[in-house]
């Protein structure tokens, strides 16, 4: 047995190890969906509940100008779905910090000599990776459906926008858990990322929103994430519907995460 | 009978209005979905034979006032599920075995939540008939109209606690309740609550046609639309008040079922 | 140097609560130092300043040479704690939450297994330790938590009522494990509502009352201020309560009885028994029922700095 403070002192002597943190932080949150049975059916039944009654009930509105003769409306909510997935994915996991604020378990991370944002990075990290179990499922539904296959890179440039719209949902889940320190907040944070992505094009073009909503999705950064992952469902992939997606995301994800890395150091105050 | 559900109605209206945050997720929800779907297919009044099944002639209503049905009938769905996590939340606290001991019919126990549905449901209502003063042109059929559109939304809010509350007493907890909130949501998009029967894609068309909420939402909408002399109003009656039976009924059932088993 | 040190530590929260109002405490290099105090009496705001979870609003803190507010990621590196509430992942194992503190401790994953077994022996759950700690018992957690707490082997080890609501084997585990670490030289800084675990474990106990330290010392040098110890004596029915005063004059001075008590009698010397009662009441011809010793405790040492009982308090006895 090492005689105390040797070990310390050793780690101390030395930049702290955190590399293993973040996927040891994402591991840990996965288990929920690898030991609680039916724990990931909420996150895939809801946005595809979601997409199936929306192409049920408006799916002829594809016969109005501004649609381009695009003949399945599924293709055109489909990518809604997948974010909405991501939404709901990220709150889950605000939830489940709020969950471990409540019991103690934050403070243990909190206690650890790991950097903020390394410890934030752990939490997003394992929302990235569950999103993309809704949004797997969603596609193979929409597959089923008669939606058309978008393409390999297509398919890639979706898993990745998908990613950083559930990480960023995770981090504004994580800035409202930290706010309040309840479970009672889900709600908030629910609300915000559904809010997020229906306030774009998400039922029709841009073309036929109204101006209220035109006005909004135009300064909306999910609306251009959405663009981007829409695009090749419903037509092809282009550069020039890929980079704003890409910078909007990450734009917005990185806006977020300093909030909610703010909100961490604001736990000692 | 009626005095004791009137009390029990009164406290469980107390309770719910003491905790806003209740109410805010009923309204709240819906009203965004209205926001959005107006926002986004106002130009769906366009598609041909959009308002053949209403009667209506020009100059028409707008989308907003189209969807404020839906809008209502989502929140009187919703809630019912929330009537059913209340009650659902009683039995786990043992609060509803007091009513049960206390010297009361038993039925009592389940009119007296059904009837404090009812009135809350007059408060959603009035929320979705501002945003129409707001937004829109409010009720196209006046008094008599808002009369109509009260009354089948207060008696379907009746009919959907009344699912909520029966839910409520086989299941005997309230996260069980809660999964069905999904549900909510099949039922709303396999009816013509969202859109005009005729235009809805197949299978949803078939199905609509035997989902009571379609007549519930069409008997909401006939008189913001300005409809109300179409058989729309009294279908909507007659569903409301069949749900509403039915699953009072059901819920009494339900509640003598539990108390036998115990 | 002090292993932990705090001058005028305060904290104030919103409203103006003043929860910890300056607070002097010093603690050596392996010592344990027993933190008394009753709820709401600034104990665990004190503790979560110390290992920086809180930011003191007003005086300074040093832990393992370290300053808690400026060098709090270095204090973190030093220090173990566990936490009132033993909070740990019900879906994991024992061996898998080890790995992970070990993991946020900067340990290597095959370092990590290496000490998560031999903590598990350490603590007598290397038979559950690929078991779900959901399904663990209350003893079992709290021991996980303090394998958890050793995991890099800190210097400094905060230890917040380890063992409230543990049943007597469990609690006389940890102390048993808390006595270790006192032989390996680990500072422990111990907060308890366990009366006798202060006297047994700590070296030095410091009482916190309304935020303030109202008493620091050892725990017999503090009983020895608050007084003598006492006789008490129950008389078989027939012998007087006035005459056995009179027998027992020599020892000291009468003072009130308590419940269930004829007589009671503060010595005047320590060094006098039972047995010198007995044999003077023998003398004077009076049967004894029932005699007892009892020498102060911490709780008379609290009633006496602050005028009431160290309320939510409790013995070990008590709970058995």
């Amino acid at each position: 047995m090492e005689p105390p403070g040797k070990v310390a002192e050793q780690v101390s002597n030395e930049r702290i190890n955190d590399r293993g943190v973040v996927p040891a932080l994402a591991r840990r949150a996965l288990n929920e969906l690898l030991r609680v049975p039916g724990a990931g059916v909420p996150g895939i039944l809801a946005p595809t509940i979601f997409m199936l009654g929306l192409s049920a009930v408006f799916g002829n509105v594809t016969a109005l100008p501004g649609f381009d003769g695009l003949d399945k409306y599924m293709a055109f909510v489909l990518p809604v779905g997948l974010l909405q997935g991501a939404g709901f994915t990220g709150a889950a996991t605000g939830v489940n910090m709020a969950r471990d604020i409540e019991q103690g378990w934050f403070d243990r991370l909190l206690l650890a000599p790991v950097r903020r944002p390394v410890l934030l990075a752990g939490i997003v990290a394992s929302a990235a990776l569950r999103t993309l179990i809704p949004a797997t499922a969603l596609i193979c539904v929409g597959l089923l459906f008669g939606v058309k296959f978008p393409g390999f890179l297509d398919l890639l440039i979706v898993a990745l926008l998908v990613m950083i719209v559930a990480s960023a949902s995770a981090c504004w889940g994580a800035i409202i858990a930290l706010r309040f320190r309840t479970q009672q907040a889900a709600p908030l944070m629910q609300i915000g990322s559904f809010m997020a992505v229906l306030f774009t094009a998400a039922y029709a073009p841009m073309a036929l929103l109204q101006p209220w909503l035109k006005a909004i999705a135009t300064v909306n950064p999910v609306n251009y994430v959405l663009t981007g992952v829409r695009q090749g469902f419903i037509g092809s992939v282009s550069w020039a519907d890929t980079w704003p997606a890409f910078v909007a995301g990450a734009g917005l994800l990185a806006l977020l995460a300093t909030f909610a890395i703010r909100g961490m150091s604001r736990t000692t105050d | 009978m009626i005095s004791a559900s009137v009390a029990l109605a009164r406290r469980a209206l107390r309770v719910t209005l003491r905790r806003p945050q209740f109410l805010a997720p009923l309204l709240i929800f819906p009203t965004l979905l209205l926001a959005v779907n107006t926002g986004g297919l106002s130009q769906a009044t366009s598609l041909p034979g959009f308002w053949e099944q209403y009667g209506v002639t020009a100059p028409y209503p707008s989308f907003f006032e189209f969807q404020l049905a839906a809008a209502m009938s989502q929140s009187l769905l919703l809630g019912g599920v929330a009537t059913g996590i209340a009650v659902a939340l009683e039995l786990e606290m043992g609060f509803f075995d007091r009513l049960v001991a206390a010297p009361i019919p038993r039925a009592s126990i389940v009119l007296g939540r059904l009837l404090a549905a009812g009135a809350i449901a007059l408060v959603q209502l009035s929320w979705f008939v501002a945003l129409s003063l707001i937004f829109g042109s409010g009720i196209a059929d006046g008094i008599p109209g808002l009369i109509e559109v009260y009354l089948i939304g207060a008696i379907a809010g009746i009919g959907f606690a009344g699912i909520g509350v029966t839910l409520a007493l086989r299941a005997g907890n309230a996260s069980t309740v809660q999964g069905i909130f999904p549900l909510v949501f099949v039922v709303l998009f396999l009816s013509s609550a969202f859109f005009p029967p005729n235009l809805l894609t197949s299978p949803a068309d078939v199905i609509a046609k035997w989902n009571p909420l379609s007549y519930i939402a069409n008997g909401l909408r006939a008189p913001i639309i300005g409809a109300s002399g179409t058989s729309n109003v009294l279908e909507g009656f007659a569903a409301a008040i069949g749900l509403a039976l039915f699953f009072g009924l059901l819920a009494t059932w339900s509640l003598r079922g539990r108390l036998q088993s115990k | 140097m002090a292993a932990i040190k705090a001058s005028g530590l305060e904290r104030t929260f919103k409203g103006g609560i003043k929860a910890v109002r300056g607070i002097d405490i010093e603690v050596a290099e392996g010592e344990i130092y027993g933190f008394l105090g009753p709820n709401g009496a600034g104990k665990t705001t004190t503790v979560r300043m110390l290992v920086t979870l809180l930011k003191p609003t007003g005086g300074t803190a040093v832990v393992a040479g370290f300053d808690v507010a400026r060098e709090a990621a270095q204090v973190r590196r030093r220090i173990g704690v566990a936490l009132q509430e033993a909070a740990l992942d019900p879906l994991m194992t024992g061996r898998e939450l080890i790995i992970l503190q070990a993991t946020l401790q900067g340990m290597s994953k095959a370092e990590g297994r290496e000490r998560s077994a031999e903590l598990l022996e350490r603590v007598g759950l290397i038979n559950a330790s690929d078991r779900r700690v959901g399904g663990y018992s209350g003893g079992m957690k709290r021991r996980l938590d303090l394998a958890m707490a050793l995991v890099h082997s800190p210097s400094v080890l905060f230890l917040d009522e380890p063992t409230t609501g543990l049943d007597p084997t469990s609690r006389f585990a940890i102390w048993d494990e808390v006595d270790r670490l006192r032989r390996e030289g680990t500072t422990v800084f111990l907060t308890t509502q366990y009366l006798e675990e202060a006297d047994q474990m700590a070296d030095r106990v410091g009482i916190i009352a309304d935020g303030l330290i109202v008493a620091e010392g050892t725990p017999e040098a503090l009983k020895a201020e608050s007084g003598a110890p006492h006789i008490e004596v129950v008389l078989d029915q027939g012998s007087s309560a006035e005459a056995a005063e009179r027998s027992l004059a020599p020892l000291g001075e009468p003072i009130p009885a308590g419940e269930g008590h004829d007589v009671a009698i503060r010595l005047s010397d320590s060094s006098t028994g039972v047995a010198d009662a007995v044999r003077l009441l023998d003398e004077s011809g009076l049967s004894v029922a029932e005699i007892e010793l009892v020498r102060p405790s911490l709780d008379d040492v609290f009633m006496e700095k602050t005028g009431r009982r160290l309320e939510g308090a409790a013995t070990v006895a008590d709970e058995q």
